[in-house]
């Protein structure tokens, strides 16, 4: 650092970090977010046990990535804004919901580490959407999308593993498997790996344990 | 030229590497804090040393804070903005149940405590283990400094937290009772005082059942009372000798009747 | 106008007595004046027209084989799928359009949706409302008539917002002099049709030049010209359109064509019984 470049991107003293794999697919009749449950402030896990998969709206979640506090409080901001833009113009879309996210995290881009994959299903086109929103604040559309330390092990597998109009067992098989390569390789993702399953159905909820996962 | 000017950077840099007068330090209090919940409610506990570097400043400081009557809150990091933010917090639920006519949520207390914390960016050093009971049930939370929060069936802050955890993650079960929570508890904070350079002193405790009053117990175990000194170090009256007595009038006093008809 | 020289009638910020704020009914009168706009809920889309009153032989014409002659155009585009036609102060009614296309822009920056014409109804609703509470500002002298098509549901949807700030969605609105037989036009023409045969944009484009024309009889003497607009389904993809060429030349056509023998029978639509306040 030599006092005109500082690098913005880096941890405060103490902060939490949520050193991370995340990931949301799309599928034939919803989407799929994933991830993993550890939190690190350096080398001690603050928790093994987290939730980093957050409601947004009923059928929008987000995975978060990046520093605890700074998602947490993104996350509760456009939690806040679609609940005030649903009571008055309705349910809103996912491409809606990753828009106010952009603003938030584009405007705040010295101030923020935050990378979120915004997912959800829409009721009206009846289908999964994905958006990804790095560090900088853009937005990309896309089938699946996978973020975070652990990301970086698994966009071979991903890439070669990855088939559209999967069902929903397959894509449930597809995040387990891509999730348990990525906390295998990264040492600051690990304990359980969380799912999310949004469909016309509404709402489910899956978790696996290591002696689950590890040996696939 | 326009925009912030980092000419004198390494200048100060140097400054402060060569001065001799250091910069004052916040006092940062080592301690020990934990939360553990039971079948229908929790218990958070903390050690009471308080430190100043190498210096035990306080053998018998209260750690638990009460944000409301069954909202308590442990709290490790800075000792002033740990007071501080939950009494500024603790005002602030009052006010809010007051004018929602509705008993004080736990969830609520929290989530004033992170949006404080985080829109002062991690500079009030406050790490908190947020815990109470109210109508939705019984509730276990943290809080770190930058404004991030857990939720858990048992946690562990400050610096034997890592010495408190190895007890809870060894001998925490589900569906513990009231007395094995306090069991738990007060066992995981005995680690820190006892394996933590700087946690130390006694055990405070406070008890949450859902429906019922908060039970504070100040000093719940005291494993460190100083024995007693075997000999009286005061010194008897008369053991220093009176050398040389002189009394000297300042002032003359004039004596003088009034007389009050 | 018992109310003048009261000094109730000075500023917004005042009521009279029996709860009036005079400023916000004189701004009322200043449109009650204006050049006629009309609009109308369609099946597929609406149709706005306004009468355009030429100030000046000096002014740039509008004629349908004057396709260049944008110059002078009155009705006014937010967004791509709403459009605004406005009586009363020309300037208030410039004023009161590009606020609502700084709504419809921060809407849109936000959500990355266009705006619903209810919200912007209500946003523009709010502002002007805003122009009846302090002493620094008077209220807009403007009636305004905003009509689109709502992208995400492809409904229609027509509103008129007035200077106290209320507003109402309508099948068919009508604001300015010529108000009182536009209405009764307006309402004949709707109550004419049931559900199995709705009016088009393509009748309602002929029908609002008629309404226009037999709403200038009483104005007779000034010269005028006819401004149509549409936002339809199917002929304008829901983008707001000005009427131009050979389509505004056959509405013309038509409404000249009906009105000259259609004279008689509109002298029933007289009535002014909703008009409570006269001088």
């Amino acid at each position: 650092m030599n006092g005109i470049q500082v690098d913005i991107n880096h941890l405060k003293k103490g902060e939490v970090s949520l050193g991370t794999s995340i990931m949301a697919v799309t599928f034939d009749g919803g989407v799929i977010l994933g991830a993993d449950s550890r939190t690190t402030t350096g080398a001690y896990i603050a928790n093994r046990v987290t939730d980093k998969l957050t409601r947004i709206d009923d059928k929008i979640w987000c995975c978060r990535s990046g520093s605890a506090a700074d998602t947490q409080a993104v996350a509760d901001i456009v939690q806040y804004h679609l609940e005030l833009y649903t009571s008055q113009y309705g349910t809103p879309s996912i491409e809606t919901a990753a828009a106010v996210f952009k603003t938030l995290t584009y405007e705040n881009k010295d101030a923020l580490s935050a990378g979120i994959i915004v997912a959800g299903y829409d009721d009206k086109k009846k289908k999964g959407e994905v958006y990804s929103i790095p560090l900088g604040g853009s937005v990309h559309k896309q089938k699946y999308a996978i973020a975070g330390s652990g990301s970086a092990f698994i966009y071979g597998y991903c890439d070669k593993n990855y088939r559209e109009n999967m069902n929903k067992e397959e894509t449930v098989e597809f995040v387990k498997h891509s999730l348990s390569q990525a906390i295998k390789w990264d040492g600051s993702s690990g304990g359980v790996i969380r799912l999310v399953i949004l469909t016309e159905s509404g709402v489910e909820r899956l978790i696996f344990y290591p002696d689950e996962y590890e040996n696939l | 030229m326009a925009g912030l000017s980092f000419d004198n950077y390494q200048r100060n840099a140097f400054l402060a590497s060569k001065t001799h007068s250091n910069l004052p330090k916040a006092t940062s209090t080592g301690t020990t804090i934990v939360g553990v919940k039971f079948h229908n409610g929790v218990v958070i506990a903390a050690d009471t040393r308080s430190t100043q570097g190498p210096i035990v400043a306080d053998k018998n400081c209260a750690k638990l804070h009460r944000i409301s009557p069954r909202i308590w809150c442990a709290g490790a990091g800075t000792a002033a903005d740990t007071e501080a933010v939950t009494q500024l917090i603790g005002s602030n639920v009052e006010l809010h149940s007051l004018y929602a006519k509705r008993q004080p949520r736990v969830v609520t207390a929290l989530q004033m405590l992170k949006q404080h914390l985080f829109k002062y960016q991690g500079h009030i050093g406050a790490y908190l283990i947020v815990a109470g009971t109210d109508p939705t049930g019984a509730h276990l939370f943290s809080v770190q400094a930058h404004g991030s929060t857990d939720v858990g069936f048992y946690l562990s802050l400050g610096s034997g937290s890592l010495a408190a955890m190895a007890v809870l993650e060894s001998n925490w079960k589900e569906d513990l009772s009231k007395e094995e929570a306090i069991k738990l508890a007060s066992d995981a904070i005995q680690a820190g005082i006892w394996n933590d350079l700087g946690s130390g002193s006694n055990v405070d405790l406070c008890v949450m059942e859902t429906g019922k009053d908060a039970e504070y117990l100040r000093n719940y175990i005291t494993p460190n009372v100083r024995e007693a000194k075997q000999k009286s170090y005061k010194f008897e009256r008369g053991t220093t000798a009176v050398l040389k007595e002189k009394i000297i009038d300042i002032c003359e006093v004039e004596e003088e009747q009034v007389l009050v008809v | 106008m018992t109310s003048v020289g009261t000094g109730y009638d000075l500023s917004n910020s005042v009521f009279s007595p029996d709860g009036r704020n005079f400023q916000v009914e004189y701004a009322a009168k200043a449109v009650e004046n204006g050049a006629t706009s009309v609009g109308l809920l369609c099946e597929d889309g609406v149709v706005l027209a306004v009468e355009k009153l030429v100030a000046s032989k000096l002014l740039v014409k509008a004629s349908p084989q004057n396709k260049g002659s944008g110059a002078n155009t009155k009705i006014q585009t937010v967004g791509r799928h709403i459009g605004c036609a406005c009586s009363g102060l020309v300037p208030d009614g410039r004023h009161l359009v590009n606020r609502a296309r700084e709504e419809s822009q921060q809407f849109k920056q936000l959500y990355k949706r266009d705006i619903p014409p209810v919200a912007l109804a209500d946003r523009m609703g709010q502002y002007v409302q805003a122009h009846t509470l302090y002493n620094s500002v008077r209220p807009f002298g403007v009636a305004a008539i905003f009509g689109g098509v709502d992208p995400e549901t492809a409904e229609p949807h027509l509103y008129m917002l007035e200077p106290s700030g209320v507003y109402w969605g309508y099948r068919g609105a009508a604001t300015g002099k010529g108000r009182q037989s536009a209405k009764a036009e307006l309402e004949k023409l709707i109550s004419s049709r049931d559900d199995n045969s709705p009016i088009t944009t393509l009748e309602a484009v002929k029908e609002l030049a008629r309404i226009i024309y037999i709403a200038h009889e009483d104005n007779k003497e000034k010269e005028f010209e006819v401004e149509i607009s549409w936002c339809s389904r199917e002929h304008t993809q829901g983008k707001h359109t000005l009427v131009q060429g050979t389509m505004l030349e056959e509405a013309l056509e038509y409404a000249k064509s009906k009105t000259s023998n259609a004279q008689d029978d509109s002298d029933d639509s007289d009535a002014d019984s909703d008009d409570a306040m006269q001088d």
